[in-house]
């Protein structure tokens, strides 16, 4: 039950108990304090962030009234199973019968008592909501506490079990004496208000189920005292209650075992209290009053304090791994999309021999000017213009291998056929995102966290719009890169005038044959002329040796080009391209870490405070600190 | 089963025709209830051990059919209360060892009489428990998860013959196992003495356990422990007025234990009768001067009627028109149609739109042509074939080129977008279960963590796997195709020897016929993907899930063909092919995302038509015929 953690609100102010307290270094608590508020405010939009913000928003207030009201008065809860005594304790306490008690009836007080010293303030409690009637007593044992003397637990009818959907349960059934009795829901109206619990029990309801149930629900934050009454008839039980309060997880410096009825007796009598009665009411002044109820309170705040964290770290470690799954899962499908897109402009890239040849060696060559080589190269590109080019084909590649730019938008609102050019289709994102719904689902994680498995048209255009830009800028550079490697490698004199003299050769050999056979063969020799067949001859040889040279140009071009595509795609996961598409997973899975990684400091930071603040007290008991932190 | 011939205090008042008579129902109830509950739980309907009539049936019924004359008293009550100290004093020995810390006894301690333990199945005495014999006190302390219970024999003879007294454990400690067993022995008990304490006897927790006793005809008698006696006898009529009140019990008789300790320790507490409380208590004679103690209040009753008693009001608890066994049923039939509309629901909202690409038209044609192949002219055929072979150039030309794809590069082409389309039908499908399971919390209840737990980059490699392993004519669509055109030809002999004609005449201009031919997906599933591979419940949905296929038919001799109103058929043929193909899709929904899910919601919806539950009702109308 976590709501027994909650507080009401509207306690301001209060009686103050007197004196000041040299009290230990707190403003680290109160930085802990902070911190957990900001902790719990920072992701309420994942499920189990949400609940612990729900749980903050009642632990909170009570951590910051306990820090701000640290001098009130304590209010102390007797709570306990009906005919345990409770009303004869607090009787008895009071010194008068301020409190109905008796075995007349079960059960015997129906509304919470509240027994106050004569000038301590109460106006603070909210005395209408509870139905409560407040009686002053000049006992020193009350001199400085509140003591509410509370309806029991035990008699109220249980809840319903779980219904079939069967029709009403018969009106005889309902209008049974204890169908009005609200004993329980009172009393945990009441104990809210309560800084201490005094836990009574007796042999026979020391092992009360619903009573462990409601001190269970309510011990966070509040030191308790364990009272055995009806000490003259039952037999001691303390060991064994002992033993059943650490099962629970409290720590159990000490039980009281008392007689009501006879502290009642003796104090009416005028004589010396029984060693029982007197030790409870010595351990409440030492305890309890003046600066004891400083530390109290300090010890309350700071065992809510790590009672909080500790739930909510048994909260988060069952997502700890879920969540470690998912933030793999989504570097799992990032590379999954970077290979298909690697994969997609590496085969665009290099299926475009016809594209680089022309960016690179047309664009160097026609600076090329002057040189017989020069010449026949435009003379043949001029010539296979009017063939007509080969088609690039659109989009990125294509448009990039014309020459276009890189960073130029895509024509009209792109959907998923633009982008399946650079391998992301449609299916292969989808199966990824889908793949991380689920991993996310494991973490609970969800809407609005992340978004749809699916992406809807406007999505998906302002996506393929963002991919297409990022990809387009990537793919621009480096391929302006390789094309200025080559133009350079290309561009230099030395390879122009190697080419130029290579051609020039045969030119010239041609030339030296036909001039020798002429001058020297025809007009020296007298042999006939050679027909216009040698010349023929001569030309397609020279054509011949000049393609063959332009081909060498383009395979100049071509060397490295696989190697170079190969390293440009490899720096696709550097270029992070396909984030866009899984932004919503990256960003959630972040922010959960995040939001893990600070719950564990704190709770390292609570378990250390705690040890370290820790004041142990001889009467006093409490739920046991949290362990060391096992956080996710 | 109690043997007959022993000596018992009232054997003539035995009567076996109470306890046989129904044991022929009860047995087949309790098999019928047994039978539906797994499939109650799976509908959420709430445990019928959480009911009362449960109790009465399984714990009451079943057991005085096997139990015979004997008649079980339980002692029961809170922790810490003197159970023990009662039960010895019934016994008239110690039988069980009382301890100071409360909520020790962990399990019910049975004292039998001489003898009885060597003939009576304790089994079926104590249903639900596992007997074991009394080997120390410790027995009952043990914190075994086991429910036993724990047996022992009146060794001084003093216990009644017939009757059976139990210790039970608490019914209020912090130990919820103990309730339980402390349930189960008063759901057995044909007495219960109920033990209160001016602190407990108002409790919900004990008002609870003794008001179901009282309602299920239990015979009770209470005993008031540990009172200052005489300064609270006064008391006793009001607590005890509250009591009856609270929990509808009508004592049997009502006694006073006073506190003390010594006389505990000692076992020698005198049990002051309060006959001026239970002036009404039926049973036995109550104008007895002087009340003799319960031991022998309860060893001179009518053990019959007090058995007839408890059996009746056993099947009153059964029978119970607002939480009786009926209710329970009724209950299923409600839950199941819910069932019925979620199912419903998830049918509507999953339903799928596969675009798959057009078939390749050369695919499923071959297998018309092989069908064809010995109903054509022998000119026709090396007509046909002198194309391929001229086609075939054409095509490779048109390769070399850059103009044309090889049939391999357009299969890989296909094949790829096939995967894509169906990658993308299986990624919708679980957005919308997903969608479903936001909208409708039993489908999150049994599918949601399916869809969360599972890893989901396995669901995807399963269905690439299944496509890579399917052929691209499987011999389920072979003998499709042949049955469909066998059936068309036996229908239409005279069309297709039309087709046959218009064939060997087209066969010149063949390849010009390239005609496109749109086809809206029709949902025609080959009978062949909707039985093979062991699918059920599921192709049927996905058969018409995935096949919305918008198929295009670019065909030869398709002009031919429509003019001859065979479209309907070839439109069969080219969507049954589609569908063949994307039987990977229904399994892998099948058998990797789903699992049994699907079988189990079919289940549940249809659960309110299970025979059992008929048979539930008939067996119930006819005991409330009978009357009981």
């Amino acid at each position: 039950m976590s709501d027994g953690a909650g507080e009401r609100a509207g306690d301001e102010g209060g009686g103050l108990a007197s004196g000041a307290d040299p009290q230990p270094d707190f403003s680290d608590f109160d930085q802990l304090v902070a911190s957990l508020d900001r902790w719990c405010g920072s992701l309420r939009d994942w499920g189990p962030a949400a609940a612990i913000h729900a749980e903050w928003s009642r632990v909170g207030p009570r951590l910051d009234r306990a820090r701000r009201e640290l001098a009130r008065v304590l209010v102390v809860g007797v709570i306990g199973g009906t005919g345990t005594g409770k009303s004869t304790l607090v009787n008895a306490l009071a010194g008068a019968d301020v409190s109905d008690a008796g075995d007349v009836a079960r059960p015997t007080t129906t509304a919470p008592v509240v027994v106050a010293g004569p000038d301590v303030d109460v106006s603070w409690l909210p005395l209408d909501a509870l139905r409560a009637r407040v009686v002053r007593s000049d006992a020193p044992a009350v001199a400085n506490i509140v003591l509410v003397d509370c309806p029991d637990p035990d008699t109220q009818p249980r809840e319903e079990r779980p219904s079939t959907g069967a029709p009403e349960r018969p009106v005889e059934e309902r209008s049974r004496p204890s169908a009005d009795n609200r004993n329980r829901d009172l009393l945990e109206q009441v104990l809210p208000a309560c800084d201490v619990l005094l836990v009574v029990a007796t042999a026979q309801k020391y092992k009360s189920w619903i009573v462990a149930r409601e001190v269970a629900a309510f011990a966070p934050g509040r030191p308790l005292f364990f009272v055995q009454t009806q000490a003259s008839r039952d037999a001691d039980i303390r060991a064994d209650w002992r033993r059943e309060l650490e099962s629970q997880g409290f720590r159990v410096p000490r039980i009281f075992r008392l007689d009501g009825v006879e502290a009642g007796r003796r104090a009416a009598a005028g004589l010396a209290p029984e060693p029982g009665f007197a030790e409870l009411v010595t351990a409440i002044d030492e305890e309890l009053a003046g600066r004891a109820a400083r530390r109290v309170r300090r010890t309350g705040a700071i065992d809510l304090a790590a009672w909080f964290v500790r739930e909510s770290r048994d909260r988060l470690t069952p997502l700890g791994e879920p969540v470690h799954e998912f933030v793999e899962g989504i570097t799992t499908q990032r590379t999954r999309l970077e290979g298909l897109l690697a994969a997609a402009v590496g085969g665009k890239l290099r299926s475009q021999r016809h594209g680089w040849q022309r960016l690179v060696a047309s664009e160097v060559v026609e600076r090329w000017q002057g040189g017989p080589f020069a010449t026949f190269v435009h003379a043949v590109d001029a010539v296979s213009s009017l063939w007509g080019r080969s088609r690039l084909g659109g989009g990125l590649v294509g448009r990039l291998l014309a020459g276009g730019r890189a960073d130029a938008k895509p024509d009209g609102s792109p959907g998923w056929l633009a982008v399946e050019e650079i391998g992301l289709s449609e299916s292969e994102v989808e199966q990824s995102r889908s793949i991380l719904a689920g991993l996310a689902a494991r973490a609970r994680i969800g809407d609005p966290l992340v978004g749809r498995a699916r992406l809807d048209d406007s999505q998906v255009q302002s996506l393929a719009v963002t991919l297409l830009d990022r990809a387009g800028r990537w793919l621009g550079t480096g391929v302006e890169r390789m094309v200025d490697d080559r133009r350079g490698r290309l561009g230099s004199a030395a390879v122009h005038w190697t080419f130029e003299v290579l051609f020039a050769a045969l030119l010239v050999a041609v030339l030296a044959r036909a001039g020798w056979g002429f001058f020297y063969g025809h007009l020296w020799l007298g042999r006939p002329a050679e027909g216009a067949g040698f010349l023929q001859q001569a030309f397609v040889w020279l054509l011949l040796w000049g393609l063959a040279l332009r081909w060498a140009v383009f395979r100049l071009v071509r060397l490295g080009l696989e190697r170079d595509i190969a390293g440009l795609v490899r720096g696709v996961p550097a270029a992070r391209l396909v984030d866009p598409l899984l932004a919503d997973y990256s960003e959630a899975g972040r922010r959960v870490t995040d939001y893990l990684a600070e719950g564990r400091r704190l709770d390292h930071m609570t378990t250390r405070l705690a040890e370290r603040l820790d004041e142990p007290t001889a009467a006093l008991g409490r739920l046991r600190p949290p362990t060391s932190g096992t956080a996710p | 089963m109690a043997t007959r011939d022993r000596p018992v205090n009232d054997p003539a008042g035995a009567s076996p025709e109470t306890v046989t008579g129904i044991a022929v129902t009860v047995r087949a109830l309790c098999d019928v209830v047994e039978a539906i509950a797994p499939l109650g739980a799976s509908l959420g309907v709430p445990a019928p051990e959480e009911m009362p009539w449960h109790g009465a049936l399984f714990g009451t019924l079943q057991a005085q059919a096997a139990r015979g004359p004997l008649v079980v008293a339980a002692v029961c009550g809170g922790t810490n209360t003197g159970k023990s100290l009662v039960a010895n004093a019934l016994v008239g020995a110690a039988m069980s060892r009382s301890v100071a810390e409360a909520a020790r006894t962990r399990h019910p301690v049975a004292s039998l009489p001489a003898g009885v333990a060597a003939t009576a199945d304790l089994g079926a005495l104590f249903p639900g428990f596992v007997p074991v014999a009394w080997r120390s006190d410790e027995d009952a302390l043990d914190p075994a998860a086991e429910d036993r219970i724990i047996w022992r024999e009146d060794g001084s003879r003093r216990q009644p013959a017939r009757l059976v007294i139990v210790d039970t454990p608490d019914i209020d400690g912090t130990l919820r196992e103990n309730w339980h067993r402390a349930e189960l022995v008063r759901d057995a008990a044909d007495v219960i003495v109920a033990v209160l304490t001016q602190q407990k006897y108002n409790d919900a927790a004990v008002r609870d356990f003794f008001a179901r006793a009282a309602a299920a005809g239990r015979t009770v008698l209470v005993v008031f422990n540990m009172i200052d006696w005489p300064a609270q006898r006064p008391r006793i009529g009001g607590w005890l007025a509250t009591f009856t009140a609270e929990t509808g019990v009508v004592p049997l008789a009502v006694y006073a234990v006073p506190h003390d300790q010594a006389a505990a320790a000692a076992g020698r507490v005198p049990f002051h009768a309060l006959p001026e409380l239970t002036g009404t208590a039926g049973g036995v004679d109550t104008t007895h001067e002087r009340d003799p103690g319960p031991a022998e209040r309860l060893a001179g009753c009518d053990f019959d009627r007090i058995k007839r008693r408890a059996v009746a009001g056993a099947w009153e608890v059964v029978l119970d028109r607002r939480d009786g066994m009926g209710t329970w049923l009724d209950a299923i039939d409600r839950a199941a149609g819910v069932w019925r509309e979620t199912a419903t629901f998830l049918e509507q909202e999953s339903r799928v739109r596969v675009d798959l690409p057009p078939a390749p038209s050369d695919i499923v044609w071959n297998e018309i042509w092989s069908w064809l192949e010995p109903r054509r002219s022998r000119f026709d055929l090396a007509v046909s074939r002198l194309y391929r072979v001229a086609g075939t150039g054409v095509a490779w030309a048109a390769r070399r080129v850059g103009l044309g794809r090889s049939s391999t590069e357009r299969r890989e082409d296909f094949t790829a977008l096939e995967i894509a389309a169906l990658k993308q039908a299986l990624t919708d499908f679980v957005s919308r279960l997903e969608d479903a399971c936001r909208h409708d919390p039993r489908l999150e209840q049994l599918l949601g963590p399916r869809l969360a737990s599972a890893d989901r980059a396995v669901w995807y490699a399963d269905l690439e796997q299944r496509h890579r392993a399917l052929p691209l004519v499987s011999e389920d669509y072979r003998a499709f195709v042949k049955d469909q055109l066998d059936r068309y030809s036996a229908e239409n002999p005279e069309l297709v020897g039309w087709v046959v004609t218009a064939l060997n005449a087209g066969a010149v201009a063949r390849p010009a016929l390239t005609v496109g031919l749109g086809l809206a997906g029709a949902a025609v599933v080959p009978a062949a993907a909707a039985t093979a591979g062991g699918l059920t419940t599921l192709v049927y949905h996905v058969g018409d899930v995935v096949v919305g296929t918008a198929a295009t038919l670019a065909g030869e001799g398709a002009l031919g063909l429509t003019a001859a109103r065979l479209a309907p058929l070839v439109e069969q043929l080219f969507v049954g092919w589609s569908a063949e193909r994307s039987r990977v899709l229904a399994e892998t929904l099948h058998d990797v995302v789903l699992g049994d899910r699907l079988d189990e919601i079919d289940r549940l919806a249809t659960a309110a038509s299970r025979p059992e539950l008929a048979r539930a009702r008939q067996l119930l109308d006819a005991v409330a015929a009978e009357g009981i």
